[in-house]
Order: structure tokens, then C-alpha cells, then sequence
């Protein structure tokens, strides 16, 4: 990083240093670390079963929640901060290709999420004795997550205000609530697929992550370029400032 | 003689009655609870409150309507199609960690944010009544979800004539509703008013308390299927207040870990939170600067 | 019974003249039921124009148009015979000065700026950052971030990065505010330097005094039309239903006075207080021509001829109906 050039990739530094507040990366990092707590203490407890109590605590804590929210702060204000304070115009107005300023966009708020959210969460993997596979699982189950999540929280910012708001009502209403009705709903939750991969990998089984292989893999991945595809669309049409 | 005359110089002195520091409080709630709703608001403001108060009452009109459609009988060998009213606070949590992570932040952020706190401040309130107003509104407004459902559905049965035999019992029950109603509010509203006293982004804080909840559950739950001691129960705010009401009501929940709990230490972790987190909202607003 | 007639369809708007860089033509604008700008027409071309309205007229809402930030309703705006909505060539040549106060709050001046440079792909866009910066006289290795900075620090930064890139337009909305005198003077002298040089500088003010400083040429705005266009003294002439009013001072001004309302050059005359006279004449053209003459008759001295309200304000007031 040190060594690129303040003219390489512009907006994606841009973008990366504007969403690094010291509150915001604290505060996930504080969750962060609570999840390693519980890790070991699920690691230190008598339990018969270490993979499927720690696959289970990985789902809860991770999967459905620590992935979804750090995405949703990060993504939601990559695009959305700029959209409602104004400065949106200093990127558009500039003949650069609006793909260019989404895909920089979701890639800064990746590069931010990633470290606070799959290093504490492997860390935690590690620490319940699930056995280097639960690891293993965790990193690509919240990876796969984060880039879903990324997409579509990128679009969400542009597209409303008060994004955060709208944000938790998704997490939390829709795939938390409405999407644990029966399977069929469960399909429509990225944190479904996500399951379903952690499960694959980890070789245990949990309610809700019955997603067949291919699409377990090609879902999130494709979710994500749809929203970013949609946000672009979205940002050669919109009003600006 | 001229017959000029002036008819607005302006600044005037108010004249009217002053209603005090008990007037100021209760207009503060009163438009606290308004805004919290998006009353006189526009629509957009409308629509989170109303999502929440639909989600809570809805299952209360469906078990009433079910206690009409369905024989008595049915209902009489098949305990199991009605919920008690304990056992409700199940269907409708989603609404109340809305609720929660909703009201409390409208209701002090903005505050902070646009000002008016110094202009509050001017008037009769000082840090502690407008303190109290504001955590008045936040559980008065948290009760409409959490004791409102619960009224209503013994509103309901009663008039269908599934409800409590005889005036003394309605009493009882409906001292343990408004208890176990209020037990539901208080604790929430505390742990919100603490998060939105210590950030004024109103988002920011909606998102740290959904997440304080939700992730207080997952670590209670993952700890207590591990250690044999219930007191990890305890570090879960979303259920500590309901597992509370099912000891009002004399029952127990299907919650792991939940039965080995006396009821003492239960209600002792419930107060050490509430009074933790209303003792912190009260220190940050001693030392918040104001005005600069 | 009142019979509603529908309105007289608009005059066609004037030929397009050849130089004209931004064509506006019957372009309306609405956001739900407000109606921010109305069936408005107008042409620009190199040199400093003024946009003038007073607040809410809709000016922000027509430079917001210019640049292609947000659609027309209706109409179309033209930037070099393209739409500046979906031409991104345009973009660099195009620099706007927007009005919010917001700017990239962790970056330094240099980095704001040189940001703009990269972005419209630059060869040296440290060097033309630097330069930039020179001319709003904003120091470049000044190393506090943008949060630090003051409202007219903000304000020069901004025109810095609209002006890096070298555009053809330039787009200032309010540009002034904030500033103190002697930014404000340094502006507008590199407001009338752009314009000497054959840019186009369309200027958004309310401030009156400001405007008549830095060019002739206005378009005023009042409640989303445009009022009128053209150069403000040339407007005030059209405005025959208003007489213009002028000072005369003379060793002989109640002479002068009288002698021009025998020959009905003035319809009103006020006395002044010792060598002077206020006279309103409907013809301001006839009325300059016709002084000197009536003087000379008389044998009268003239010490001043000072119109009283040929100024950017009395027009504009007239015009918005202040």
C-alpha cells in the first residue's frame, strides 16, 4: 500500500481512507473480540461435540451477524456517505467510468471488512476445538458472505437514504425472521448459502442449509455483481449533489 | 391626531400561564412520543413504528380470531394452539429489538445532533428531568409493543368468553400484564437510552443496540450449552426480561438453561443491568458539554 | 363567470448564435409537485456571465442542469452540442464550483485537488494540482486536512479543482460566500481573466454589488423563469414603463431643468437641495443626447450627470418584483 503511488487507483484509496473511522473499526473489533472469547470458553468447556457446538456459535454470532453488519457499515456509507454529504460530484463530474467508481467502492469496503470480521471469526473457529476444517469453513463461508453482502450493501447505500436503518431491517427482519419460515424462504437469505458452505466444508449439519453444491458457490458471488451492476445503472441515473 | 400604528413590534414578552417543570416534562414526553411514532411527520417516518406495531399485534388478533373459529373443545384438549401470554413475547421479539433499537436513538440523538438539547435545557428541564422525560417516553412507547398485544388479546378473549373467570382473577391477571409488560420495556429501554446517550448518530446507534442484543444471545447461548452454571443466562438482555415475565405468570420457558435460574438471581441480574445502563446514560449526560 | 384562456404560447426562443457553448432550450424542471425551473431558454458563449436571482430562484437547480447532475424534465441543455448527462468526454471540459460546503474532510488541499487532476487523467497532475492551488492562492504544502479548513479556504479549494483540468466552462454557484474582501476581489479579477481568455464563466450570485464587477453580461432568474438576459444596462433601457432617474448638477440646474421638460425629454422634476436637480426621463438614450444641448443653449455648466438607478440593483428589483 505504502508503495503505490498517490495517482494509482484513486478512488479506491480515497473511499478506503474516508470509511476508516477509529470509532467504527473499534467497535467492530470490540465484537470481534467478544466472539474469540466465547471461543475459547466453548473450547474450554466439557462438550462431547467441540465441531458442531463451535459450527453453531460460527452461524450465530458470524454468519448472521458479525459478516452482515460490518458489511452493512462499510458498504452502505462507501457510496451512500458521498450521495447524501455532496461529494459525490468531485467523482462524477470527472470522465471516469461509473463502474470504475463502484467496483472501488465495494473493493475499499472489502479491504476493511475483511480483517474485522474473518480474522476474529477463524480466531474464534480455532479457539472452540471444531478442528482446523471448522477453520477452514469459517474463512470461506464468511468470505463468500462479505462479498454478497458487500454488493448488495453498496447498492442499498445509494439507493435509499438512511441506509443503515433499512440495512438492520433486512438482516434482521427479512433473513433473520422471514427467511427462517421454511427452505423455500431460506433461499431468498444470502446468510443461507453462506450456511450451507460452512456446513459443507466443517461436514456437520445445521437447520436452514440445505442449498445444493453448485449454487452454494455461485450464488453469493453472483448476487454481488448483480447489486453491483444495479448501483452502477443506479449512478448514471441518479441526481447528483 | 395620527392615526398611525404599529402592529407587530417583534419581540414580545409571553404573558400566558407557565406551567413549570411538570408542564415542560410532560410536553416533552408528549412530543417525544409523537416523533418517536413519525406522527405530524411525513410518511417516510411513518412507516418503521408502523411495521413494528403491526408485527406486534397481528399474532394477538390471529389467536383471537382462532379462539372464535376453533370449538371449544379443540381448545380445551389441544392446550398447545393458544400461546399463554408469556409465552406471546415469543412471537413478537422481532418487534420489540425494532422498537428497541429504534425509539431511544430518535429520541436522544437527534437531539444532540440538531441542537435542541441547549434549547431544552433553557427552559424549566435541567440534564435529569429531561432525562426522565425522555426514558418516560422511550418505555411508555416500548410498553405500546410489549404491553399493548397482550391487552389486547385478553380484551379479545374476554369478550369472546375465553378470558379469566370472574373479576378478582381478571384483576390478578391484569397486574401481572402490566408487569410483565413493563418488565419487557424497562431493561431494553435502558440498555438503548446508555448506547444513544454515548454516540450521536442515530444509525450508529440503532446498529450497536440490535447488535448488543443479538450478539448478547448467541454468546449466552453458545456459553450456556457449554458450562453447566446457569449464570451465563444472565449476559442474554433478549431474554433475561422475558424469561422474567414467565416467572410473573408463575411458569417456566423452553429457554436452555433457563430452569436451573432462580428467580432471585434473575431478578438481580435484570436490575444490575437496567440501573448499570441507566447509571451510565446518566454520566454522559452530566458531563456532556452542550453548547460550545 | 371568469373564463380561464389558456397562456400565450412562449416567443420562439432566439437563434442560436455561432459561438454559443451552452444551448438551453425550453428546458423545465420538477422535482414532484415544485417546480424549480420553467421553460427556460437561453444561450452562452465565451466570457463571464452572471446568473442572478434571489434565493430559491432556481439558479442552483439550472447550473445543476448545465452540468448534466441531474436531468431535464423537459428540454434539452446542450454543453458543445452534447448532452453533459451521459457524455463523459464533456466532463473534462467542464469545471463546477458546487455550493455545498462538504469536500473530501481527510484530504489535504494538494490531495483534493491533485484527486481531480488524476481523475481527469492528467500527464503531471502533481504539478497542475500545485498550480491550481496558486492561483486561488491556497498554499499547496499546507498540510491540514480540509476539516480544519475555514469557509473561504473551503470555498478556494473548491475553485481549484474545478479550474485544474483547464476546462473551456467554467461553473461557479456562489462562489463568493464566505469570503472576505480581498478574496473576493482576487476571485472575481480570475473570474474576468477566465473570461478574457475566452472561457466561458457562468457566475451564480444573489449578492448584487458583487456582480456588477465581473460582467455586463447577466440571465436573472425569478421564481424558476429566466426574467431576462443580456447586458444589464441594455436591459434597463427595455425597461420603458419605469422612467430612468438621473442627478444633474449645475451652476444653473433649475434652468437646465426646465428647459428639458419644455421639450419633453423629462416627465418629472424634483429640486435639490443647492446645485442639483432629479429628473425621471422615459427615453434614457434621448435624454443623454439632449443634456449637453439644453446646457449649451443656457450657457449652463454641467458639474454631473449620475443616473440613480441604472444599477444591477434597481433592475433586478424591478425585474423580480422586490
Amino acid at each position: 500500500m505504502a508503495a503505490l503511488a498517490p495517482t494509482r487507483l484513486p478512488i479506491y484509496r480515497l473511499l478506503l481512507r474516508s470509511q476508516v473511522s477509529r470509532a467504527r473499526v473499534l467497535a467492530l473489533l470490540a465484537i470481534g473480540i467478544v466472539g474469540i472469547v466465547v471461543g475459547f470458553a466453548i473450547g474450554a468447556g466439557d462438550r462431547i461435540d467441540e465441531l458442531r457446538a463451535g459450527a453453531r456459535f460460527i452461524n450465530t454470532f458470524g454468519l448472521s451477524l458479525l459478516v452482515p453488519v460490518t458489511a452493512l457499515v462499510f458498504s452502505a456509507a462507501a457510496l451512500g456517505d458521498p450521495s447524501e454529504d455532496g461529494t459525490l460530484v468531485y467523482l462524477w463530474l470527472r470522465p471516469v467510468r461509473r463502474s470504475r467508481i463502484v467496483i472501488a467502492a465495494a473493493a475499499s469496503s472489502f479491504t476493511v471488512a475483511w480483517p474485522l470480521v474473518v480474522i476474529p471469526l477463524a480466531v474464534a473457529a480455532w479457539a472452540t476445538g471444531g478442528g482446523s476444517a471448522l477453520v477452514t469453513a469459517t474463512v470461506v463461508a464468511s468470505t463468500l458472505a462479505l462479498v454478497a453482502y458487500t454488493g448488495i450493501f453498496c447498492a442499498l447505500g445509494l439507493r435509499v437514504k438512511r441506509s443503515l436503518v433499512w440495512g438492520l431491517l433486512y438482516i434482521f427482519i427479512w433473513e433473520g425472521f422471514v427467511a427462517t419460515a421454511n427452505d423455500t424462504a431460506g433461499r431468498l437469505a444470502v446468510r443461507t448459502y453462506s450456511r450451507s458452505v460452512l456446513t459443507e466444508i466443517a461436514d456437520v449439519t445445521l437447520r436452514f442449509s440445505a442449498i445444493s453444491s453448485p449454487y452454494r458457490w455461485i450464488v453469493p458471488p453472483l448476487v454481488a455483481v448483480v447489486a453491483l451492476a444495479y448501483a452502477t445503472r443506479r449512478l448514471r441515473r441518479q441526481d447528483v449533489a | 391626531m395620527s392615526d398611525a400604528r404599529i402592529l407587530d413590534r417583534g419581540y414580545r414578552a409571553y404573558t400566558g400561564p407557565r406551567l413549570g417543570v411538570r408542564g415542560a416534562v410532560r410536553s416533552l414526553i408528549v412530543h417525544s412520543i409523537q416523533r418517536a411514532l413519525g406522527l405530524k411527520r411525513p410518511v417516510w417516518q411513518k412507516i418503521l413504528p408502523a411495521i413494528a406495531i403491526f408485527i406486534a399485534y397481528v399474532p394477538a388478533i390471529v389467536f383471537v380470531g382462532l379462539s372464535v373459529l376453533l370449538p371449544d373443545t379443540l381448545l380445551r384438549e389441544a392446550s398447545g394452539v393458544l400461546p399463554t401470554y408469556a409465552q406471546y413475547y415469543g412471537f413478537i421479539s422481532a418487534a420489540i429489538v425494532v422498537f428497541t433499537a429504534f425509539v431511544a436513538p430518535e429520541l436522544l440523538c437527534t437531539d444532540r445532533r440538531t441542537g435542541m438539547l441547549g434549547l431544552y435545557l433553557a427552559s424549566p428541564l435541567t440534564r435529569d428531568t429531561y432525562l426522565a422525560a425522555k426514558a418516560v417516553a422511550t418505555v411508555a412507547l416500548l410498553a405500546l409493543v410489549t404491553l399493548g398485544p397482550p391487552l389486547l388479546m385478553l380484551l379479545g378473549l374476554t369478550i369472546v368468553g375465553s378470558g379469566p373467570d370472574g373479576p378478582i382473577a381478571l384483576l390478578g391477571l391484569l397486574a401481572k400484564m402490566v408487569l410483565g409488560g413493563l418488565a419487557v420495556a424497562v431493561l431494553p429501554a435502558s440498555l438503548s437510552l446508555a448506547v444513544s446517550s454515548i454516540t450521536s448518530r442515530r444509525a450508529a446507534a440503532s446498529a450497536a443496540i440490535i447488535m448488543i442484543l443479538l450478539a448478547s444471545r448467541a454468546v449466552s447461548e453458545a456459553l450456556g450449552a457449554t458450562a453447566s452454571t446457569p449464570l451465563y443466562f444472565g449476559l442474554d438482555l433478549l431474554q433475561l426480561p422475558i424469561e422474567l415475565v414467565f416467572r410473573i405468570y408463575g411458569e417456566f420457558s423452553e429457554i436452555d438453561g433457563a430452569r436451573t435460574i432462580t428467580t432471585g438471581t434473575l431478578v438481580a441480574a435484570y436490575l444490575v443491568w437496567t440501573f448499570g445502563f441507566g447509571l451510565l446514560t446518566w454520566l454522559r449526560y452530566r458531563r456532556l458539554t452542550v453548547t460550545r | 363567470m371568469t373564463v380561464l384562456l389558456p397562456p400565450p404560447p412562449p416567443p420562439p426562443p432566439p437563434p442560436v448564435p455561432a459561438d454559443a457553448r451552452i444551448v438551453v432550450e425550453r428546458v423545465s424542471k420538477w422535482f414532484g409537485d415544485l417546480v424549480a425551473v420553467s421553460d427556460v431558454s437561453f444561450t452562452v458563449g465565451p466570457g463571464v456571465t452572471a446568473l442572478l436571482g434571489p434565493n430559491g430562484a432556481g439558479k442552483s437547480t439550472m447550473l445543476r442542469l448545465l452540468c448534466g447532475l441531474t436531468p431535464p424534465s423537459q428540454g434539452t441543455v446542450a454543453v458543445f452540442g452534447g448532452n453533459p448527462r451521459d457524455d463523459l468526454s464533456l466532463t473534462r471540459r467542464i469545471g463546477l464550483v458546487p455550493q455545498q460546503e462538504t469536500l473530501f474532510e481527510n484530504l489535504s488541499a494538494l490531495g483534493f485537488v491533485r484527486l481531480a487532476a488524476v481523475l481527469h487523467g492528467l500527464d503531471d497532475p502533481e504539478g497542475a494540482a500545485r498550480s491550481a492551488l496558486a492561483v486561488v492562492e491556497l498554499d499547496p504544502d499546507e498540510p491540514r486536512p480540509i476539516a480544519g479548513f475555514s469557509k473561504g479556504m473551503r470555498q478556494r479549494a473548491k475553485v481549484a479543482q474545478a479550474l485544474v483540468h483547464d476546462p473551456d466552462v467554467v461553473v461557479l454557484d456562489e462562489p463568493l460566500t464566505g469570503l472576505d474582501p480581498r478574496q473576493r476581489l482576487h476571485l472575481i479579477t480570475l473570474f474576468e481573466q477566465l473570461g478574457a481568455a475566452g472561457k466561458t464563466v457562468l457566475v451564480s450570485s444573489h449578492v448584487l454589488d458583487e456582480v456588477e464587477r465581473f460582467g455586463r453580461r447577466v440571465l436573472v432568474m425569478a421564481q424558476g423563469r429566466l426574467a431576462a438576459e443580456g447586458d444589464f444596462h441594455a436591459i434597463r433601457d427595455l425597461m420603458d414603463d419605469r422612467p430612468h432617474r438621473v442627478r444633474i448638477r449645475s451652476d444653473r440646474a433649475r434652468e437646465l431643468a426646465t428647459g428639458l421638460l419644455e421639450r419633453g425629454v423629462v416627465v418629472g422634476v424634483r429640486l435639490g437641495d443647492g446645485d442639483d436637480v432629479i429628473v425621471d426621463a422615459v427615453d434614457a438614450a434621448r435624454l443623454r443626447r439632449e443634456v449637453p444641448v439644453v446646457a449649451a443653449e443656457l450657457g449652463a455648466r454641467l458639474y454631473e450627470v449620475a443616473p440613480l438607478d441604472d444599477d444591477l440593483e434597481s433592475v433586478f428589483r424591478y425585474l423580480v418584483g422586490g
